[in-house]
């Protein structure tokens, strides 16, 4: 079986959620439902589905790397940790974004934090919370020194 | 309740307001956290870009954005509300953070490539996106300007006569003197005005020749008027002796001595010889 549509689908879908969580008014409440929910749960039963019919066969494990790589022989298995992968990556991207607008980043300085997230998945994590610490640093209602 | 509330998917419904403050803040957080990842990248990486570890130069545009923007809040934290959310600044640092992750990304996008992110024209598409770096150095170069004069005429700003005389006058210097000698930098092609033959001795730590015109010196020094001028001006109002007499003598004592370290390079001589 030919398990490249199902990955091309769950790229894209991905995608979508990321291009949401990027460029989309946050007022669009429903649109929001998509990174948040649906496309995570989406990739979650896609998910499920491949690694209840597959891991049993695939063999390997998770102790060592030369058992991921045995296990990640396995193609189905590889496109459901690809999709394991990509719903956290975005779930994380929603803690961002939300963490960000409540502190009151700018989503022009979100752009880079949640684009890092989505390439380099932790170091858009690290770039996120260091962005949100320091935005609370001294700011908690407005500007706190001016006369 | 609030557990349900804060967990509820409504976007924005607790967001707080951006202000002028909470972003140059932000900026300094992100730059700060781009920092470690450079330094961290830079302790595995043994890759060398002219001498040096491909990550030094991303870590040194990380740090020089967390000094830049720690300067620039601590300035505008204490301007009138009228000011800092006026709509010049807006306008102006969303220019600014535009300009800081498009470049942070484009020279970090670069060296972990091991490829040069300055004078890099070889193909039309490095030309135009080492032009459009260009743009964005411009951008953020004004950009300290304008907030220079903005902070320079803020009646209500919570800051001494000399320290407002040193933001207004370090920021100008710096905005001005960095057009002239960063601009002058782009167009000769590279650092040096000679040749440094292989190995050849630089001041520790900078990098800068110790050999021939090296024009990053003037540059450096350029840049940081921002933080020197203000200082002063600082140190004077503590030291119960505000003088903007005093900002003017040496803003301009400042602009000569760049101008002379800028000539020297441009000479052909290094800052030391070594």
């Amino acid at each position: 079986m030919d398990w490249s549509p199902l990955f091309s689908l769950i790229n894209g879908l991905a995608l979508a959620g990321w291009v949401v969580l990027l460029l989309a008014p946050r007022r669009w409440t429903v649109l929001g439902w998509a990174p948040r929910w649906v496309i995570p749960g989406v990739i979650a039963v896609i998910y499920v589905a491949l690694m209840g019919a597959y891991v049993a066969d695939a063999g390997g494990g998770f102790g060592s790397i030369a058992e991921v790589r045995v296990l990640f022989m396995s193609d189905p298995v590889l496109v459901a940790g690809w999709g394991h992968y990509l719903a956290f990556d975005l779930l994380i991207g929603v803690m961002l974004a939300d963490r960000l607008d409540r502190v009151g980043v700018t989503r022009w300085l979100q752009v880079p934090v949640l684009l890092m997230t989505f390439m380099f998945g932790p170091a858009g994590w690290l770039l996120g919370m260091a962005t949100e610490a320091a935005a609370r640093w001294r700011t908690r209602g407005g500007n706190t020194l001016a006369a | 309740m609030t557990m349900a509330a804060s967990n509820r998917s409504t976007p924005g419904s607790q967001a707080a307001p951006v202000t002028a403050v909470r972003t140059l803040w932000a900026l300094t957080g992100f730059s700060m956290a781009l920092l470690l990842c450079f330094a961290a990248a830079g302790l595995l990486d043994n890759r060398g870009f002219q001498g040096a570890n491909v990550w030094l130069k991303p870590a040194k545009f990380a740090l020089s954005f967390v000094v830049l923007y720690a300067t620039l809040a601590w300035v505008v934290e204490r301007l009138s509300a009228a000011v800092s959310e006026g709509r010049t600044m807006k306008v102006t640092l969303a220019a600014m953070v535009l300009a800081t992750w498009t470049e942070m990304a484009y020279i970090a996008g670069r060296a972990g490539r091991g490829l040069a992110s300055h004078f890099a024209v070889g193909t039309p598409l490095e030309a135009m996106l080492y032009a459009l770096m260009g743009v964005g150095a411009v951008t953020l170069v004004a950009g300290i300007g304008v907030i220079g004069w903005l902070a320079g005429r803020d009646r209500h700003a919570a800051l001494g006569p000399s320290l407002q005389a040193g933001v207004r006058l370090g920021f100008m210097v710096s905005a001005l003197a960095t057009l002239v000698t960063a601009g002058v930098l782009s167009s000769n092609g590279g650092h040096f005005v000679g040749m440094p033959s292989s190995g050849a001795a630089v001041i520790p730590g900078l990098g800068w020749s110790a050999e021939v015109g090296d024009l990053r010196p003037a540059h450096f020094l350029a840049l940081h008027a921002m933080q020197v001028l203000p200082l002063l001006g600082w140190w004077l109002d503590r030291q119960g002796r505000p003088s903007t007499v005093a900002l003017r003598a040496s803003a301009a004592t400042y602009v000569v001595i760049t101008a002379a370290v800028f000539g020297q390079a441009l000479m052909g001589w290094p800052l030391v010889r070594l």
